[in-house]
């Protein structure tokens, strides 16, 4: 794909009827394009649930023509996971040959020429991460116990990686400057606009209630209360923001599980009532003060709001457990 | 011959270089430019010979506003290659003081922002972040003729608005320019230079003038119509009402002899409009007299790039600028060069290899996007990039269109501060200012406060008392160079002279010509300034406004503000703001000599009015052991002073308050500091008899509120403490009978308590406590430990908990 429809596979076209599936600044996705047509890996940093990993994935399939090349980062991934490993039974009886070795994603998007996907690259021990700065300023891959041509992989032309990181983990500073110099940075941000992001979480969630067999669509002045409550607890307008992350993904699901009660319990579309149980089971978990917050939200915002829904929300507040 | 509209965003110098090469080419006789009319006969005084940008200044009695130009400004470049080319060059718009500009202060704001919708839709037709970003896509960056598509860029947006009664008042106003210069010029053309928002109305209600030339039509004719987004019919907004026109005058010089008609019109767009159907149809408008007037005033890069949400305009004055004098490619590297210069002054990291980085992020997303050079965002997508290895707390300002909030990354500050720049304009010096800057001028002259430096000031001497109005006027009026570095202030003892720090700077004479917004003198400007900060101030400020007022040997408006004083004082229940205004008016009563603010009863109003409702707070004030509150005790001095030194201004009795303080310092429920506070001033103000502080210290002694309760007695009793040695013994006492832990509780407050005496003073207690304990010795070596006494006292509770070990263990 060139890099012009890459960018409106993500983006969309409306004239040629490519759905929006990114929601975002354009430019932030132009950067991306361009940074994976440079020597420099692209990391994406930014909040849990800001469609870091979804936006990833859409990059990758659009330039590569495939998202399934993805390293999982955690504590416990070894470069093993990253670069190669071995198949010890023919590994026992051959010795080391092209046979025995078995690719993982770095060393298959090397010699593919494909972009791979790194998630959540912090979680990994700093020498695992670490592990990564050869391949991408030298951009080989050495297999010490081949011989012969065999020990060098070169990177084909169209390889390149894609990194995701959050901020609320270990985030980005315990990088190794080394390693950050390798990538450039693109922050990815929670929709500013409440229309946009309104519209979004609803499309969503009807997808998943479908999926689910709920026979009806959300409710739009439900969604808006919902929607309107994570983004005042996310961004603290006028009120104290949770500690806990009140992403777009997480009303998504939120709205999704909201759809699910409503339509199994009662066969209707979910109530204000069924946000509050939702939003005490997810936002407020295990958390006693993002409780209270949440509590003290329902109780002295949620009843200032005009609207049916609203004053259905501050009636609803009794549920918070506790 | 007709006219030729030429729609131009403000502030684009695409559209500048499009305004210059129609008007040379075409060699009008003509140039109207969306401008203030009222200007008209002073356009010489514009081409003096300035260094841009430069702003005309208008005001009038309830509005002040900004009509910018910079080198680039399409209105400047018509207004110059119109004089050039032998043109008559008029603007046409309406003066900056009709309603139709009300609550504008910048005549050259994006007018399509009102009507964002279209534009939005536009954004995410060409995957674009925001509208800016959209014009330097289609119109900065391109390098061909964008005639066209500006004109269809236009239609489109206007297509979809409904103009509001502003504009259809604007426009109308405008048409009849057109309408007059079209029939004056005969065969020769008109070019008209307006906001693209106005050309479509213009042109429909113009219509019948408006043969385009043949030159302009062949152009229009090859430019491709095949891709255009369908062009909606530009509306005549005949829908709606039409505003009364402007008073007319009776005809002056200003109005042409009537001429027949060039073309007759084939129809009137507008049937309603009654002058449509005048005989007057082509004569040139009137001009709207004002009361106002108009200045011109230097100008920056950085005020012309500080409007925000309605009054903003194109961003970015310094690369725009760039853009007018070299060209977009040469403009994409002096941009990444005043960035990396930027941040390399400020220590930040911009290595090499990250410039190339940057060059090469440039080039391939101008290559993505479709523009021969990289465009403005893409020299900044590729610097962010390439520049920030961390998570940015907040979008790049481009992408959003806002301003940068605080704690921006320094990559972010550095581009946005090279985006502006730090152009400022330069007036020519013949160049007429408002009576203001002369008068002030000649003021400082023979006032001999012109020079840089500090003035020194005797205010019992007529000479400088008439100095200090002077300065303080300036001071108010936020000129600057005029500092106070000291002086009587609200609520001290009366200081009879004044220190100021003068320093002259290019910044006064524009501040100055903005100030003259507020009157034709300096005296009646500050009154001016002060009754508008008095209309929106708060109850502590308004005190700090009749300060000023009376600083300022402001008589006219302190009345007024005073009475509305008074009544706010009766109700308030902010002790702080209360304290304030206390201490404020009774300083003023106290400088009466002064100031010339003779024992004036309404300032006696205000004095006995917040006295009672001081006292009537604070006899209610309730919540036992809390923190000592500076606030609340700085109302209880004001109490004092307003008792002792001004008796006869107040309706309640000396011993009445005495009464209240006793009921106060007795009462167990009110917190510590204020029933200390109300001891001293029941002290303070008990005519002979002393109170027994030594038994009320006693019920005081816990060590959670004894430094509190001590802070307030020394608040208000200060003088009655030193000058009594047996209270200065019975406090030691006290303090010394804590134990060390206690001592430890009590520490920070009892800190707190005695910083309300001054060093000399805090000699004399440690003199007193010495003699009490009958040593000999130096109290300043008392005072003087180079240990802090904190760490100190927790050194002595440690000793004494391994002391109790040691004790148990044996
Ligand atoms: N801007 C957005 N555009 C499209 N979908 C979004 C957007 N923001 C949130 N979403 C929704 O949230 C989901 C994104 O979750 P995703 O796992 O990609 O986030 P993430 O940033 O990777 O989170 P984490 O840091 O927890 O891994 C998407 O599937 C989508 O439903
Ligand atoms: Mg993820």
């Amino acid at each position: 794909m060139s890099l012009d429809a890459a960018r409106r596979f993500v983006v969309g076209d409306d004239s040629r009827g490519i759905s929006r599936k990114f929601v975002g600044d354009p430019s932030l996705v132009d950067r991306a394009l361009v940074t994976l047509a440079t020597s420099r890996g692209l990391m994406l940093v930014g909040e849990p649930g800001t469609a870091k990993s979804l936006l990833s994935e859409l990059i990758a399939a659009a330039v590569s023509g495939e998202s399934t090349l993805t390293v999982q980062g955690g504590a416990a991934t070894t470069e093993d996971q990253i670069k190669y490993s071995w198949n010890y039974a023919l590994l026992v009886a051959e010795g080391p040959s092209t046979r025995s070795l078995v690719p993982a994603p770095m060393l298959r998007g090397m010699a593919e020429g494909k972009v791979v996907r790194f998630e959540e690259i912090t979680r990994c021990p700093l020498e695992v991460q670490d592990s990564l700065l050869s391949l991408l300023s030298e951009r080989v891959l050495a297999i010490p116990e081949l011989t012969g041509p065999d020990g060098m992989v070169f990177a084909h032309a169209g390889f390149n990686v894609i990194a995701t990181a959050n901020t609320r983990d270990r985030g980005v500073n315990e990088m190794s400057a080394a390693l950050k110099r390798r990538f450039n940075f693109e922050t990815v941000f929670p929709i500013g606009d409440f229309q946009t992001e309104l519209g979004l979480v609803e499309q969503e969630a009807a997808k998943l209630l479908a999926q689910s067999g709920v026979g009806v669509a959300p409710q739009r002045d439900v969604l808006e209360v919902l929607v309107r409550t994570f983004r005042d607890l996310r961004e603290g307008n006028g009120t104290d923001r949770l500690s806990t992350v009140m992403s777009t993904a997480e009303a998504v699901s939120v709205a999704h599980a909201v759809g699910l009660r409503g339509w199994f319990l009662r066969g209707e579309a979910g109530t204000p009532a069924d946000v509050v149980e939702c939003l005490a089971g997810t936002a407020a978990k295990d958390n006693t003060d993002d409780l209270a917050r949440l509590r003290r939200y329902l109780e002295q915002h949620a009843v200032r709001r005009k609207g049916a829904q609203w004053q259905a929300l501050h009636q609803a507040r009794h549920l918070l457990p506790g | 011959m007709g006219a030729t509209f030429v729609g131009v965003r403000h502030h684009s110098p695409a559209c500048a270089r499009l305004v210059a090469a129609t008007i040379e080419e075409l060699r009008p006789a003509y140039v109207l430019i969306e401008g203030p009319a009222d200007v008209n006969d002073r356009v010489d005084e514009l081409l003096l010979g300035h260094e841009l940008p430069i702003a005309i200044f208008s005001y009038d009695a309830d509005h002040a506003s900004w009509t910018p130009f910079c080198d680039y400004s399409p209105e400047w470049v018509a207004l110059t290659t119109g004089r050039a080319c032998g043109a008559e060059v008029r603007f046409i718009d309406l003066p900056a003081w009709h309603p139709a500009f009300a609550g504008r202060s910048n005549r050259y704001a994006d007018a399509e922002l009102r009507y964002a919708e279209v534009v939005e839709r536009l954004c995410r037709e060409f995957g674009v972040d925001n509208v800016d970003v959209l014009w330097d896509h289609l119109f900065e960056i391109e390098t061909g003729d964008i005639r066209e598509r500006l004109s269809r860029y236009f239609d489109l947006l206007r297509g979809s608005a409904q103009a509001d009664d502003g504009d259809a008042a604007r426009e109308e106003y405008m048409a009849r320019w057109v309408r007059a210069a079209v029939a004056d010029a005969g065969d020769r053309p008109v070019v008209v230079v307006t906001g693209g928002f106005h050309t479509p109305a213009l042109k429909a209600m113009t219509a019948g003038d408006t043969e385009p030339p043949d030159a302009l039509k062949a152009k229009a004719t090859t430019a491709g119509h095949t891709t255009s987004p369908e062009q909606p019919q530009a509306k005549t907004p005949s829908e709606t009402e039409w505003p009364e026109a402007p008073e007319t005058m009776t005809a002056g010089d200003t109005t042409w002899p009537e001429r027949p008609k060039a073309k007759t019109p084939s129809h009137t767009t507008t049937p309603a409009q009654p002058h449509a159907t005048t005989a007057g149809d082509t004569a040139w408008p009137e001009v709207p007299k004002s009361t106002g007037a108009s200045y011109l005033v230097p100008y920056s890069h950085q005020r012309l790039d500080a409007f925000t949400g309605y009054q903003s305009g194109m961003p970015s004055p310094e690369y725009y600028q760039r853009v007018w004098a070299d060209g977009p490619a040469r403009a994409a590297d002096a941009l990444v060069e005043s960035v990396v210069t930027r941040l390399r002054r400020r220590g930040q990291p911009a290595s090499t290899a990250d410039l190339i980085a940057a060059r090469t992020l440039a080039d391939g997303l101008a290559g993505l996007r479709g523009h021969p050079h990289p465009a403005r965002t893409d020299v900044l997508d590729g610097l962010v990039s390439a520049l920030v290895s961390e998570d940015l707390t907040q979008p790049p300002p481009w992408t959003r269109r806002g301003p940068l909030l605080p704690g921006a990354h320094p990559a972010l500050v550095e581009m946005v501060a090279a985006l502006s720049g730090d152009r400022t304009g330069r007036l020519h010096p013949a160049t007429p200012a408002p009576p203001l800057v002369t008068a002030v001028t000649e003021l400082l002259t023979t006032l001999r406060l012109g020079h840089e430096g500090e003035v020194r000031l005797d205010l019992t001497e007529p000479d400088g008392l008439e100095r200090s109005r002077v300065l303080h006027r300036l001071r108010v009026l936020a000129i600057p160079g005029f500092d106070r570095v000291s002086g009587p202030a609200a609520g001290t003892d009366p200081a009879l002279d004044e220190r100021w720090e003068l320093k002259p700077s290019d910044l006064r004479v524009p501040a100055l010509i903005e100030a003259a917004a507020f009157g034709a003198t300096l005296e009646e400007a500050a009154g001016t300034a002060l009754e508008r900060r008095a209309a929106c101030a708060g109850l502590a400020e308004l005190a700090g406004v009749v300060f000023d007022a009376v600083l300022c040997g402001v008589t006219s408006l302190s009345a007024t503000v005073i009475a509305s004083l008074t009544d706010r004082v009766a109700v308030t229940a902010d002790l702080a703001a209360l304290g304030h205004v206390l201490g404020g008016v009774l300083a003023l009563w106290r400088h009466d000599r002064l100031f010339g603010t003779a024992r004036d009863p309404v300032l006696g109003a205000v004095l006995d009015a917040s006295t009672r409702r001081i006292l009537w707070l604070v006899e209610g004030l309730h919540g036992g052991p809390a923190p000592a509150d500076p606030d609340r005790l700085r109302a209880l001095v004001a109490t004092r002073d307003a008792v002792v030194h001004a008796d006869p201004a107040l309706a309640v009795a000396r011993a009445d308050v005495a009464g209240v303080a006793g009921r106060v310092a007795a009462d167990a429920l009110a917190p510590p500091d204020l029933r200390g506070a109300a001891l001293g001033l029941g002290w303070v103000l008990g005519e002979d008899e002393q109170p027994d502080v030594g038994h009320a210290a006693a019920g005081m002694a816990a060590p959670n509120v004894l430094g509190d309760w001590l802070a307030g007695l020394f608040a208000v009793a200060r003088e009655e403490v030193l000058s009594s040695p047996s209270v200065v013994g019975v406090l030691d006492e006290i303090v010394h009978a804590l134990t060390e832990d206690e001592f430890l509780i009590a520490l920070p407050a009892l800190r707190l308590a005695f910083t309300y005496f001054p060093p000399v003073e805090r000699e004399r207690i440690a003199g007193a406590v010495l003699a009490h304990r009958g040593v000999m010795g130096s109290a300043r070596a008392l005072l003087r430990t180079e240990v802090d006494p904190l760490v100190v006292a927790e050194a002595m509770a440690l000793e004494r908990r391994v002391d109790e070990l040691l004790e148990g263990l044996r």
